[in-house]
């Protein structure tokens, strides 16, 4: 058991590495590991009583957020869990959950009071006897507990890998006919929305070219290949070119609870050009992005500065000495300049994102 | 439902076939960072605040490395407990003594700590690491201060790729292309990389030190013919990564005197021939990777970690310390967890970073600094590119620049630390202390470990007495005024060490200054200053000659060459001394030959044998080649009274052996005659001279082009050899030679007129392909420059004036002659007839040579058939007199003409730019005139009268005619001929070739290459063949001149300077009127301007 410990252990140091050293990266993928990570420490934990558990995964939860704090959605997925874990809890705990079938949303959260009470239907119909800190045979609480958390996760893990359809399900409603669309850098999410939105629709994408990593070139070539018509322009000519723009739709890497937002670099002068020219502008973005921070303090390092190299190249010399250059690879992007986020949770206007996290997570989850 | 075992991950870890192995060598094998060092190794010192070490182990872990050997000579404990401190927990299993399995920051690492303690060289370690046999595969070898984001993996995957199609592919460098000017890039120690533009091959490595500034390198000349494109850089990072395979310890244990990596195994591999290993370079585009090898680089590495170049390895991302640190605007970090207290009032300036609780007081400024853990910084103190240790206490109002400061150090209120201090760990300075720059200073230590250490290995010992030495000087009040009262510093000894000498050129103290923090060394000349002023011109043509390399760059650079002649006599003792040497390496190869003769070896075993000898005692190529022709003319028996019994005899023997002397690693017929040349003259053989070289050119070993270079050689006439029966004896071989010759110029213009040859000569062998093989003169500048250097010897009591006497009148007369024919009243119709005659026959040649046509015997011309056919008459009939040759005749015509001598001073500057301004295409003919013309007044020198008069000096293809001239003209004494003679054949070698090879290297050559110096050469001693011949003998004049400038380098004699001038000049010229060997005069000219100066000055 020992060595399994280790075992799960190993996992996590290993993801700790991964995350540090910058080979786990993009917002879904690095909760998509986490969510494994947790899993199998779920699966080879021992505890006799929940809190054991709770603060088990806290403690793994700490390690992952500590090593990489920039990649938010790592933090958010073990929020998440948690919250699942609790009310698996407590559905079990108090048997049959109340079974007033109520969903909540933010459409009807003032008559909830309190969501997170609420609890869904239990996954499993059996009654389950739960007996916490059985002296007798102290492995009992977690034998049976573990195959409904398990569950709690699989669903966890079940909606990151649908996250992109979720998203994209409602597309068409957002994009109508002879649309000109702008987006910016490559989100796998915008991808899908808008390939999506193009088998009802035909409209046309301006992708900007999003320096210095260029990934809008990625997003123009995966973009025409499927068939949407679209144009690569240089990041400079976003504001010329944005009379002419309908709609901009932009990717995210963290959605904050103020309703501002970490996007690549280069989306903070898309969405000030669109504001200028009051084009809305669209998010779209996982539910895991929803972060529970709030920009005041963290703006500056958040920015995720990357090495500077590809602005200025390391062999000129005489530069390297005398400029400090820095290469943010994000912008923060505040909520007055987006209009609307569409998650697979719905749409919801940077003013109600701090309900949806409220909803989401757990208030005393927040500080891992 | 079990979720996947995790002992099967472990077992992917663990298990794998291919574990990736990394060698650390940890130790740094030097002392610049002394005092910092004394007490831990180098690799513990922090940088950012964690240790060369953690980064080192982080750099390998991002590539993905598993297992680690770290090698350690000295504090191997503290490594070990280094290592051991780490801040995650171990696993249980696999703890065995010396193996830890740790997690570097998180991912598990297998690290063994091998401690050798005789390790003095990274070459050691490598021994030591074969030794252990700890190596199974391919392998990363790195230095333990790397800080490196590159992928080394991505690395590793290409070599191994390369090594599948090529199993020679021993080893992969990183290197990292950086500008000119880059703080990173190491200004004291860097190199030049030849590399394949294609496939990155390394094809030559040749280190660089930042002074003495280096002018030139010497790249072989086949590395230019046998690849087509090449990069020559010399702004590349190296950033000490390789990735060796299996064999390259055992490469190390093969070779025991390797002990620099660079310096001597890269170099060593590529330039042996018998290894026949590659190297290759992966120049890095994207990341980050370099050494901390100094505490210039230690300052820039720190810079460029704050300047998040390594990112992801950055202080508050992936710190390999483990820190967390907050990054705040401007490149600052804080240590996280608020344990920095920072008054209100303190300045942090950007690029910072202030470690965990630390305190900074107020009014405090903080200017690009690094400040360790729990440090405290009082009240109005002002750092500025400072690096402070852990638990470092900085006094109120003390004033730090460009300086790092050990950990537990402590320094007194008012104290000014100035730039480039480096403070020992625990050092305690007093009140007001005032270091200066540069300072040293570390802890006294008490009398108990002062014995201890004495307990300590041999170099802590040296140490010590260095340690020793600066405690003996402490007593004086200057040095209390240093440290301030109540110090227990020692400030060590500033300037270059006693035995400063007995150094790596490297470890020099004036190559250290430039790897010093906070220098800017801007008083060490390491421009090129002495040349700037000269013209442009020349300082551009010596770049051309310089950069053409030769191959075997082994000789010597001491050995003098002719031109500079008025050469040291220290330079003689030189040679005695490498005689000596040669001594017992000769013994031995006459033994291995007997052996081979006596039971038969085929060629290639003997030759092979042959090789491996020379690799063992280190003698150039020359030696073996006198060795084996020595052996084998003497194996040749002399059948008395019967020409052709001793032809067959002779024939036999170099149609066995001779190919022998081709293999031993350098083809250079030219050489190859003149050794044969001065060991006949010395043997009782010397009748048989003729026969041999008819044997090796029947059998291709040397061929007619090369055996007129020879001809035209100074050495070849015995130019400069004491009077004795010896120099009688080589002049008697050349005067074989000459009728050889003549003998090929006769079959060329009867070939041209018949078309036919005869059966005539059968001795005269079949003339070959005379396409010019690059080979000509590959070797031959050793022998020159040593012969040279003695004839300097003998004559220099007379050559400045005879010099000047002989040589101008020469020039004069040269240039002089057409504008006023009645000045050379002396200049006889008759030699006016033979220049013309000559210069027909020159001309012939060159057709000739042109034509690369495959000639024939040719009939022997009727004016021939008076010489009778060289070869055969020579060893009965030895040839005339030696005092008869023409060049005396020259000078004698010239003598003259002295007077106006002085005019051509000042117009030889101008002249020298416009010279080497030409091309100096073969078309030589056309271009030489002006360059003659403006040199003299109003002179309108056509060409004409430039190849008449050069014909003078050449007339190595004399007739008979000039020979009678001569002969009874012969008032001159013999030694003047003498003197004129080399001069006159020297400067008429002088290739413009060199330019042409090197327009096209120069092409890919970076700006960084290091500007040569204009070097003046002289050697040469190469005869006209080259005017029509290919580019292929060109590129072999080129290493003749490199030669000649790297001994002028090294020339201490007082005229240096002005006779650089004159002959870069000479050269110039040269180039320019080489066509037609009207070169002389010119050449002439401006040396003989040269010497005037010297005199005068």
């Amino acid at each position: 058991m020992s060595a399994d410990l280790h075992g799960s252990q190993r996992a996590v140091e290993t993801l700790v590495s991964k995350l540090r050293r910058r080979q786990v990266v993009g917002s879904r993928e690095a909760a998509l590991e986490t969510v494994l990570v947790l899993r199998q420490v779920v699966s080879k934990a021992r505890f006799s009583n929940i809190d054991q558990l709770i603060s088990l995964i806290r403690s793994v939860g700490k390690r992952l957020v500590e090593a990489q704090p920039k990649e938010h959605s790592v933090g958010n997925t073990v929020r998440k869990l948690l919250h699942h874990i609790r009310e698996e809890y407590n559905t079990a705990m108090t048997g049959n959950a109340s079974s007033s079938k109520t969903v909540y949303s933010i459409s009807n959260f003032v008559l909830q009071g309190q969501p997170r009470k609420q609890n869904v239907a239990p996954k499993s119909e059996a009654t389950l006897t739960l007996k916490e800190n059985d002296p007798d045979d102290p492995d009992s609480f977690a034998r049976v507990l573990k195959p409904v958390l398990m569950e709690a996760i699989q669903d966890v893990l079940d909606e990151l890998e649908t996250v992109y359809d979720n998203i994209s399900k409602n597309a068409k409603d957002h994009i109508h006919s002879d649309e000109i669309i702008l987006t910016i850098g490559h989100s796998k999410t915008v991808e899908t929305f808008l390939k999506v939105a193009a088998h009802h629709r035909s409209f046309t994408v301006i992708v900007a070219e999003t320096g210095p990593s260029y990934n809008g070139h990625e997003m123009a070539r995966a973009l025409s290949s499927a068939g949407i018509s679209s144009f690569l322009v240089p990041d400079s000519s976003i504001y010329a070119i944005m009379s002419r723009v309908n709609k901009v739709i932009i990717g995210a890497h963290a959605i904050l609870a103020n309703g501002g937002m970490f996007a690549i670099t280069g989306s903070l002068l898309a969405a000030n050009a669109a504001r200028v020219h009051s084009t809305p502008v669209v998010v779209c973005a996982g539910q895991f992005k929803l972060t529970p921070l709030w920009n005041l303090y963290h703006d500056f390092g958040a920015l995720d500065f990357a090495d500077p190299s590809s602005v200025l190249g390391f062999e000129e010399g005489n530069l390297v000495d005398k400029v400090d250059v820095l290469n943010p690879y994000y912008d923060y992007v505040g909520p007055e300049l987006v209009d609307v986020f569409i998650t697979n949770d719905g749409d919801h206007p940077p003013s109600s994102v701090y309900r949806l996290i409220k909803e989401t997570y757990d208030d005393d989850d927040h500080e891992l | 439902m079990p979720p996947k075992s995790s002992s099967s991950k472990e077992k992917d870890l663990t298990d794998e076939d291919e574990v990736l192995q990394a060698v650390i060598l940890a130790d740094s094998f030097n002392k610049r960072f002394k005092p910092l060092t004394s007490g831990k190794p180098r690799c513990l010192l922090p940088v950012c605040n964690a240790t060369l070490l953690d980064w080192t182990f982080e750099s390998l872990a991002l590539a993905g490395v598993q297992e680690i050997f770290v090698v350690c000579r000295s504090y191997p404990e503290l490594v070990k407990a280094a290592i051991r401190y780490v801040p995650f927990p171990r696993l249980p299993f696999l703890k065995e003594k010396s193996i830890l399995i740790i997690f570097s920051w998180y991912t598990p690492l297998i690290v063994s700590i091998i401690t050798s303690k005789e390790t003095f060289t990274p070459g050691d370690a490598m021994r030591d690491i074969y030794t252990r046999g700890i190596i199974t595969s391919d392998f990363v070898l790195v230095m333990g201060d790397l800080v490196s984001n590159i992928r080394i993996d991505e690395v590793v995957r290409v070599h191994k790729e390369r090594r599948r199609t090529n199993k020679d592919a021993i080893m992969t460098m990183v290197v990292k292309p950086s500008g000119v000017v880059h703080r990173t890039r190491s200004k004291g120690e860097s190199a030049i990389f030849v590399l394949d533009a294609e496939t990155s091959e390394c094809l030559h490595y040749e280190h660089v030190t930042g002074y003495p500034p280096k002018k030139h390198a010497k790249i072989p000349r086949e590395i230019l013919a046998e690849h087509p494109e090449i990069e020559i850089r010399n702004d590349l990072i190296d950033c000490g990564i390789d990735v060796c395979s299996v064999e390259v310890p055992s490469l190390f244990q093969d070779n025991f005197d390797y002990g620099d990596i660079r310096r001597d195994f890269v170099h060593g591999v590529l330039t042996s021939d018998l290894l026949m290993k590659s190297i290759h370079c992966y120049v890095a585009r994207e990341g980050y990777a370099a050494r901390v090898a100094d505490t210039r680089s230690y300052d820039s590495v720190s810079k460029d970690i704050l300047a998040r170049w390594t990112f992801p390895l950055v202080p508050d991302d992936n710190h390999p310390g483990g820190h967390s640190y907050e990054h705040i605007r401007g490149n600052k970090y804080l240590a996280k967890g608020n344990s920095v207290v920072l008054s209100r009032t303190c300045k942090v300036g950007s690029n910072c970073l202030i470690g965990a609780g630390t305190h900074i007081a107020d009014n405090a400024n903080i200017q690009a600094s690094v400040i360790g853990q729990r440090c405290t910084i009082e009240a109005n103190v002002t750092l500025r590119n400072v690096y402070v240790f852990d638990d470092a206490h900085i006094g109120a109002g003390s004033v730090i620049e460009y300086s790092i400061v050990g950990s537990n150090v402590k320094v007194g209120e008012g104290s000014t630390v100035a730039r480039g201090c480096l403070i020992g760990d625990d050092v305690i300075l007093g009140k007001n202390a005032k270091l200066g720059e540069f300072e040293r200073v570390s802890r006294r230590r008490d009398e108990g470990e002062a014995d201890e250490s004495d307990k300590e290995d041999e170099d802590e010992q040296s140490e010590d007495s260095e340690l020793e030495e600066a405690e003996a000087r402490q007593d004086s009040e200057s040095i209390t005024a240093i440290i301030g009262e109540g110090s227990n510093a020692i400030v060590w000894p500033k300037g270059p060490r006693a035995d400063e000498e007995d150094l790596d050129e490297v470890e020099r103290y004036n190559n250290q200054r430039l790897m010093r923090i906070g220098d800017p060394a801007s008083d060490l000349p390491l421009e090129y200053e002495g040349t700037e002023s000269d013209s442009d011109a020349s300082e551009r043509e010596s770049d051309e000659s310089d950069l053409e390399m030769h191959a075997l760059s082994r000789i010597s650079s001491a050995t003098s060459t002719s031109a500079i002649s008025t050469s040291t006599p220290g330079l003689n003792i030189h040679t005695l001394h490498d005689a000596a040497a040669y001594s017992e390496f000769q013994a031995e190869v006459t033994q291995s030959l007997d052996r081979a003769f006596a039971e038969g070896h085929s060629v290639d075993n003997a030759a092979v044998e042959l090789k491996t000898l020379r690799m063992a005692s280190n003698v150039p190529l020359r030696k073996v080649r006198e060795a084996v022709v020595a052996s084998i003319v003497e194996r040749i028996e002399v059948v008395e009274g019967d020409a052709a019994a001793q032809r067959r005899e002779i024939s036999k023997m170099v149609g066995r052996w001779g190919p022998l002397i081709d293999k031993i690693g350098g083809v250079d017929p030219v050489e190859t005659i003149e050794v044969l040349q001065y060991h006949c003259a010395k043997s009782a053989r010397l009748p048989l001279f003729g026969q041999i070289l008819a044997a090796l050119y029947q059998d291709d070993i040397v061929e007619e082009d090369d055996i007129r270079a020879w001809h035209a050689r100074p050495e070849a006439k015995g130019e400069g050899l004491k009077d004795t029966s010896f120099a009688e004896n080589v002049k008697r071989c050349w005067l074989v030679g000459t009728k050889m010759i003549e003998q090929f110029n006769e079959q060329e213009s009867s070939e041209e007129e018949s078309g036919e040859e005869d059966s005539d000569e059968e001795e005269q062998p079949s003339k070959k392909p005379a396409a010019a093989t690059a080979q000509a003169a590959v070797g031959k500048k050793e022998e020159s420059s040593e012969e040279e250097s003695s004839s300097g010897d003998d004559e220099s009591g007379e050559d400045d004036s005879q010099d000047s006497e002989d040589d101008a009148p020469a020039t004069k007369a040269a240039t002089a002659a057409p504008s006023q024919p009645s000045k050379p009243a002396s200049t006889p119709a008759s030699t006016k007839e033979s220049e013309e005659e000559e210069s027909e026959g020159s001309e012939e040649e060159e057709s000739e040579d042109d034509a690369l046509a495959p000639s024939q015997p040719a009939a022997s011309k009727p004016s021939a058939s008076s010489t009778t056919p060289a070869v055969s008459a020579a060893p009965s009939a030895p040839p005339p007199v030696p005092a008869a040759h023409a060049p005396a005749l020259v000078s004698s015509t010239a003598a003259p003409a002295q007077p106006s001598t002085q005019d051509e001073e000042s117009s030889e500057e101008e002249s020298e730019s416009e010279a080497s301004d030409k091309e100096p295409a073969q078309t030589a003919q056309s271009q030489a005139p002006p360059a003659v013309a403006s040199s003299k007044q109003p002179v309108t020198a056509p060409s004409k009268a430039e190849s008449e008069e050069s014909e003078g000096s050449e007339d190595s293809e004399e007739e008979e005619e000039s020979e009678d001239d001569a002969a009874s003209r012969a008032t001159e004494p013999v030694p003047q001929a003498q003197v004129s003679t080399p001069k006159a054949s020297t400067e008429t070698a002088r290739p413009p070739a060199t330019i042409t090879t090197q327009t096209e290297s120069v092409a890919t050559i970076p700006a960084a290459v290091p500007r040569p110096r204009p070097g003046p050469d002289v050697v040469g001693g190469k005869q006209n063949p080259v005017v029509a011949s290919g580019s292929g003998q060109v590129a072999s004049e080129g290493a003749t001149t490199s030669r000649a400038t790297t001994a002028t380098a090294t020339s201490s004699v007082a005229t240096t300077q002005h006779s650089l001038r004159g002959q870069s000049a000479q050269e110039r010229d040269d180039d320019g009127g080489e066509g037609e060997e009207s070169g002389d005069d010119s050449g002439e000219t401006d040396e003989e301007g040269n010497t005037d100066d010297s005199e005068e000055e």
